[in-house]
């Protein structure tokens, strides 16, 4: 007898339908999985056979076969189990003599425990999205019945393979799922900007990265404060929007990380070690799974001791940090994974961190501190918009300095700035660092005095002409910081000290 | 030149190509032998026997010097623009050759005018206070008509060379390497300026050997080789700038010395050569008066200058804004972060930026590692 399921599975972040046919037919015990399956599939054959028997029900000692359909999707996961069992239950007829009438619209997620309970399974909240206004009906795993209720799809929660099937059945009513109460993040104790004493220009420039969406990498010596300025950086971008929290979510619920069951309301902050692995950084593996990248997806990536990263993490980032998204192929399949990200990198002068220290002395020979800087440059260093140098705080300025401003009045001019930018841009642009060509030219428009204060730059300083397409962005979010329509030349001289890593000098610094 | 000479001539660049620490037993063997090319034809065991050398360093002499091509070596110089010089040659400065190991060879991208010439050497490491102070004496040697020879290293070397060429003056670069290989990369802007201004790039290594650590003692000694009097800016006890002072003083030169911070392991070089009766520079009168009195012929000489700063010229151009940054930083000896001065000052971040961006570009003010120093 046959009996037909539809179920969902992953391609990258978007749910694909997939039936799940199950025919049993008289011969010698066999079960085979055929419809490009991967190891967890092949597995749910025997957490399949102990759970229909845990659960009360006969196994069918005959010879089943599995199909899931269409063929050419690679089927990965194990929430196929769910499907399966019911298929088999509903083939060998204890589902009643006719199919029921409950299993046409219906999608089926789970997977199974050797006792019958159904478990909760990653990418819930994605495959749902699928069947967005189709008017379908989903059972999902009680565990993910929180992440289900975002979808915004009709779902039912079940926690064991017998309440399915007596929904099926009719004999018993499911709970529909609900979405989990919303917490407000605890703020009171979050970092906040106004702990970070000094830095003023470090501080300025992690404005103007926010209000831009600017990348910025921050040089300084160990202790400057690099990482607890980073820390609060998120603190400054604005509330994440509706759509940018299901991305996001959706990106948090491939990986395994969206079990909370909430939108990812707040900015993701991502600190991978720089120990990682390519793959790791921008996504991967024989089953690709979105990398850190993709899990800073609308929020920051915080690459701490930049330099140290492998050199093929390091041009990993190129990909992602000039199209905003990661595209993983391997053999059977490619899928892409959005990764837009405001990337915040931190580094120290030299190896041992001391160079131009005023009191200390570096250890570094020139080469070893050429060799570290190398790595930093040429592609990598031309997505990266803001070049900011900190500088050791003594402590009798530390001690006198007042408290900073607070991360909430910074954000309030950030906010200002983006929605300037939001009227501005239309469409993919969104934000002043995403500028290019015909659009950088309309929008900045050099005021006069400034070319000047461009050639100075130039000729004294050493500055490339890549360096001034980022001074005329920079150049704009400063402007629009202030409100300003057209870029006065102040806001040129400013940003050109936001390029320092382009001057000719700094190349040779302290050697 | 006749046939012999030529010949000669070709045999000293392919003797140049066998690399030693020491060349004054070469010169030794070449006059025991009435010429290089004689030297060449020589079995390595009768340069043992006669010449007094160990038989795997004649051995190895043969090996290297069979290996070169000194007429492709000729050809390429000759295409560069590089002039070829032994002590045959006339152009080979009379002051070097005095020397007790005067180089085989000397290579020579530029001019090598007849000038009394003074050397300015220091640390790679060099202190803003160092750096500018080099720049000072140079400019001031430059100015006089003085020739400024230094190595083209990083640090004081630089800003020697540098100083030299903005006040229009003659500076020459002795170098560590080969002329086809200048020594740091970064120079390579600089070392062009020098031969567009009447300077020289001078190398005794062939054309394309590269940068090894055992030549740079031997390119000190012709830096002192070819200066009246030598002065050390800044280095440690162990530092090459030591080792050039030396190299002065067994050349029967002058050195002088520049006085050091006494608490800056680099101001431990050139007080120490004060201790032991260099003369202290204060200015490029100080190195100038030291200076044999033939020598004193044809020099511009100015009254003797005090470190005076920036002039008050110069400070007047300056917006109200960028002078009172400059004083901030200039009335601290280590140089202010861009944060410090926004803290001195108590000024917000733009306005701050608006007025280093002009101290910076004015000259008044370098910036090095995130720090701003007086650079006057």
């Amino acid at each position: 007898m046959l009996s037909k399921l539809r179920t969902l599975c992953l391609k990258g972040i978007d749910g694909r339908e997939v039936s799940a046919e199950v025919y049993i037919a008289p011969g010698l015990p066999a079960y085979t999985v055929v419809g490009l399956p991967d190891a967890a599939v092949k597995e749910a054959k025997d957490r399949v056979v102990a759970a229909v028997r845990n659960s009360g029900y006969e196994f069918p000692s005959k010879r089943i076969t599995v199909n899931l359909a269409p063929a050419e999707i690679k089927k990965a996961g194990t929430h196929f189990d769910l499907p399966i069992a019911l298929g088999v239950l509903g083939a060998s007829g204890k589902l009643g003599k006719k199919p029921p009438a409950r299993l046409a619209d219906t999608f089926f997620i789970g997977e199974l425990a050797l006792d019958g309970a159904i478990r909760p399974v990653a990418g819930v909240l994605p495959m749902l999205l699928a069947l967005k206004g189709s008017g379908k009906t989903a059972i999902v795993p009680f565990g993910n019945s929180a992440e289900a209720a975002v979808s915004g799809v009709t779902c039912l929660a079940a926690s064991t393979l017998k309440e399915a099937a007596a929904w099926l059945t009719g004999e018993l009513e499911l709970n529909p799922c609900l979405p989990a109460p919303d917490q407000k993040p605890v703020s009171a104790c979050a970092p906040d900007f106004s702990e970070v004493k000094g830095q003023a220009f470090a501080k300025r420039a992690l404005e103007i990265a926010a209000a831009g969406f600017h990348n910025v990498i921050m040089v300084g010596p160990p202790g400057a404060g690099k990482s607890m300025l980073a820390r609060r950086f998120g603190a400054l971008l604005p509330p994440m929007t509706f759509d940018e929290s299901l991305e996001t979510t959706k990106l948090y619920s491939v990986s395994g990380l969206g079990l909370t069951g909430r939108l990812v309301r707040e900015r993701p902050f991502r600190e991978p070690h720089h120990t990682i692995s390519d793959a790791a950084l921008i996504g991967g593996g024989s089953s690709p799974r979105p990398g850190e990248v993709s899990l800073a997806h609308n929020g920051v990536l915080f690459l701490d001791e930049f330099p140290e990263f492998s050199r093929p993490a390091i041009e990993a980032l190129r990909e992602p940090l000039e199209a905003w998204r990661v595209t993983v192929s391997r053999v059977k399949e490619s899928v892409a994974y959005p990764a837009r990200f405001l990337m915040v990198a931190a580094m120290n002068p030299c190896p041992c961190g001391y160079l131009g220290h005023p009191t200390r002395e570096c250890a570094c020979t020139p080469l070893q501190v050429h060799k570290y800087r190398a790595k930093v440059s040429g592609p990598i260093l031309d997505r990266i918009d803001l070049h900011v140098q900190l500088s050791a705080v003594k402590f009798a300025d530390w001690e006198a300095l007042p408290k900073g401003e607070p991360s909430a009045v910074i954000a309030g001019r950030v906010l200002k700035a983006i929605e300037i930018q939001r009227k501005r841009f239309s469409g993919e642009t969104r934000a002043n660092a995403f500028m290019a060509g015909a659009e950088l030219r309309r929008h900045c428009a050099l005021p006069e005095g400034a070319s000047a204060v461009l050639e100075t730059a130039m000729n004294k300083l050493g500055f490339s002409a890549r360096s001034l397409d980022k001074i005329l962005k920079i150049s704009r979010t400063i402007a629009d910081l202030e409100g300003a329509a057209a870029i006065k030349r102040e806001h040129v001289i400013e940003a050109v000290q936001y390029r320092m890593l382009d001057k000719a000098a700094e190349l040779t610094a302290g050697i | 030149m006749g046939a012999d000479a030529g010949e000669e001539k070709l045999a000293r660049v392919r003797l140049n190509f066998f690399a030693c620490h020491k060349s004054d037993w070469l010169l030794r063997l070449i006059e025991l032998y009435g010429g290089a090319a004689e030297l060449l034809k020589r079995p390595p065991a009768e340069l043992a026997a006669e010449g007094g050398v160990m038989l795997d360093t004649a051995l190895r002499l043969a090996a290297q010097t069979a290996e070169a091509n000194p007429e492709k070596e000729m050809l390429a110089a000759n295409r560069a623009g590089i002039a070829v010089l032994t002590a045959l040659d006339e152009g080979y400065p009379e002051l070097l050759k005095k020397i007790y190991d005067p180089p085989l060879v000397l290579y020579v991208r530029g001019q090598l005018k007849p000038l009394p010439a003074a050397g300015i050497v220091g640390t790679r490491k060099a202190t803003p206070y160092g750096l500018r102070t080099a720049g000072r004496l140079a400019r001031e040697l430059a100015e006089a008509g003085v020739a400024v020879a230094s190595g083209l290293a990083r640090g004081i070397d630089t800003a020697a060379h540098q100083a030299a060429v903005e006040a229009g003056g003659v500076t020459w670069a002795a170098l560590g390497a080969g002329l086809n290989c200048i020594y740091p990369e970064e120079n390579k802007k600089l070392a062009a300026k020098i031969t567009d201004s009447g300077g020289a790039l001078i190398s005794e290594f062939p054309l394309d050997k590269g940068p090894l650590p055992a030549n740079f003692p031997r390119r000190n000694r012709v830096i002192s080789g070819l200066s009246l009097a030598t002065v050390v800016v800044e280095g440690g006890f162990e530092s090459g700038a030591l080792i050039t002072a030396r190299f002065a003083l067994d050349q029967g030169r002058e050195v002088l010395a520049v006085p050091g911070q006494v608490d800056c392991p680099v101001g431990r070089g050139p007080n120490f050569l004060i201790k032991n009766g260099a003369y202290p520079a204060e200015c490029g009168n100080d190195i100038i008066s030291c200076f044999p009195p033939e020598a004193l012929f044809g020099l511009k000489l100015a009254a003797p200058k005090q470190a005076a700063g920036p002039s008050d010229a110069a400070l007047k151009e300056l917006s109200p804004d960028a002078l009172l940054a400059y004083k901030a930083i200039a009335g601290d000896e280590r140089g202010l972060s861009a944060d410090e001065v926004t803290l001195r000052l108590e000024w917000q971040v733009q306005r701050a930026a608006a007025a280093l961006f002009e101290l910076e570009t004015s000259s008044l003010v370098l910036s090095r590692g995130g720090r701003y120093c007086r650079a006057i």
